[in-house]
């Protein structure tokens, strides 16, 4: 097989996760369609190095380079630093007591919040916690698969899942109160 | 805290967000630049160098470009003193200035005709203060042309036609030499050059008129 079939065979096919990853961190159509194609296109540059690993971790990885390299020239105020051991919000509500809300029925309540409000909030949410949540609950990737795309080692990956999904929360609760 | 490993057990905040899925234009041009970086990546290292020395002969024919265009510059200068001595000459006595006589360019048109290997413009211009006054077979260039004369107040232009060599209309150039003023153009193939010691202004104007 040439190397052009089999490019076209192992990383074309996820072409969707690798947009849907793209949209998500630039939250523009046109944005991610031109970082996805640039991507494709250092993919194809490396795709000798890919032999043995999975593809779509390892195209996702690329996507992710290539958007956090975009942002950085275009919108350098997305990338601020975080910490990630820092406070969660102005009333002090520390990453262990956030994890206690996870199995709270309010929740549940939240699953059923409609889409648009859902991205809404997700939108909204600094990158680095956002782009986890993403591969997650959206992409469906493990947390070693995310540790190896993000290039952080995998307690970081989830500390900064259960962050974000409480900050996710907070932020849909207070968009329904509004909205109510 | 404990990381959990099933994710059963997780809160599933996002899952009713968007999958993005791709557009198919995106799939499409995706799949072209792909193939098309593909072919790329196929030419033999020999087109490479190829590649390289059509660039060395790129830079050979722009290397030749700048030569014939310094030729060229050199040419217009040859060409420049050659019609300032054709227009003194053709004032040094009032019989050299013109082989016909006529205010009528329809005259002075056919004049022409049988003694050169081209169709002069002739356009008589007194409304604008350019009267007309003949013409003549003068020589420039190393070949015959034709040379008109216009009547500016108490000034003679000379204004000299041949063909031009290939190349697209030019609007009028002012230049000057030995105190007089040049205005330089091409247009349908041919090239003007138009000589007189009235001001460089107004000799634009008797340019601008022309071309």
């Amino acid at each position: 097989m040439t190397g052009l079939a089999r490019f076209e065979q192992a990383v074309l096919p996820h072409l969707d996760a690798a947009y849907n990853l793209a949209r998500w961190l630039t939250r523009n159509d046109h944005d991610a369609e031109d970082v996805v194609q640039e991507a494709f296109m250092r993919a194809m540059r490396y795709f000798d190095r890919m032999k043995g690993t999975e593809a779509r971790p390892w195209l996702l990885a690329i996507v992710r380079n290539t958007c956090y390299s975009w942002l950085e020239k275009n919108r350098p105020a997305d990338l601020v630093a975080l910490d990630d051991a820092g406070p969660l919000a102005a009333d002090g509500e520390t990453l262990g007591q956030a994890s206690g809300m996870e199995t709270n029925p309010e929740v549940i309540l939240l699953q059923s919040a409609n889409r648009k409000l859902v991205n809404q909030a997700l939108e909204e949410l600094p990158v680095a916690f956002r782009e986890v949540i993403v591969m997650r609950e959206i992409e469906d990737l493990s947390y070693k698969e995310i540790a190896s795309i993000a290039g952080i080692p995998a307690g970081t990956v989830m500390s900064r899942l259960s962050r974000g999904r409480e900050m996710l929360r907070q932020a849909i609760e207070s968009r329904m109160r509004r909205a109510s | 805290m404990t990381p959990r490993k099933e994710p059963e057990a997780e809160p599933l905040i996002a899952r009713d967000a968007t999958y993005y899925r791709a557009p198919d234009a995106l799939r499409t041009r995706i799949r072209a630049a792909v193939r098309a970086e593909a072919r790329e990546r196929a030419r033999p290292m020999m087109w490479r160098w190829g590649g390289l020395a059509a660039s060395f002969a790129t830079v050979a024919l722009v290397s030749w470009n700048v030569a014939m265009l310094q030729a060229r510059g050199s040419d217009e200068e040859r060409i420049e003193s050659e019609v300032a001595t054709a227009h003194v000459r053709s004032l040094m006595a009032e019989s050299h200035l013109n082989d016909v006589i006529s205010t009528d360019q329809h005259t002075v048109k056919p004049w022409f005709e049988g003694k050169l290997d081209f169709a002069p413009d002739v356009t008589d211009l007194a409304q604008a203060g350019y009267a007309l006054m003949g013409g003549r077979l003068d020589y420039l260039d190393g070949r015959p042309v034709a040379a008109l004369t216009y009547r500016h107040r108490l000034h003679v232009v000379n204004l000299f036609e041949w063909p031009a060599a290939p190349g697209a209309d030019a609007s009028p150039q002012l230049l000057s030499r030995n105190g007089y003023a040049i205005a330089h153009w091409r247009r349908g193939g041919l090239q003007y050059w138009a000589i007189s010691d009235i001001a460089s202004a107004d000799l634009l104007e008797f340019a601008k008129r022309l071309s």
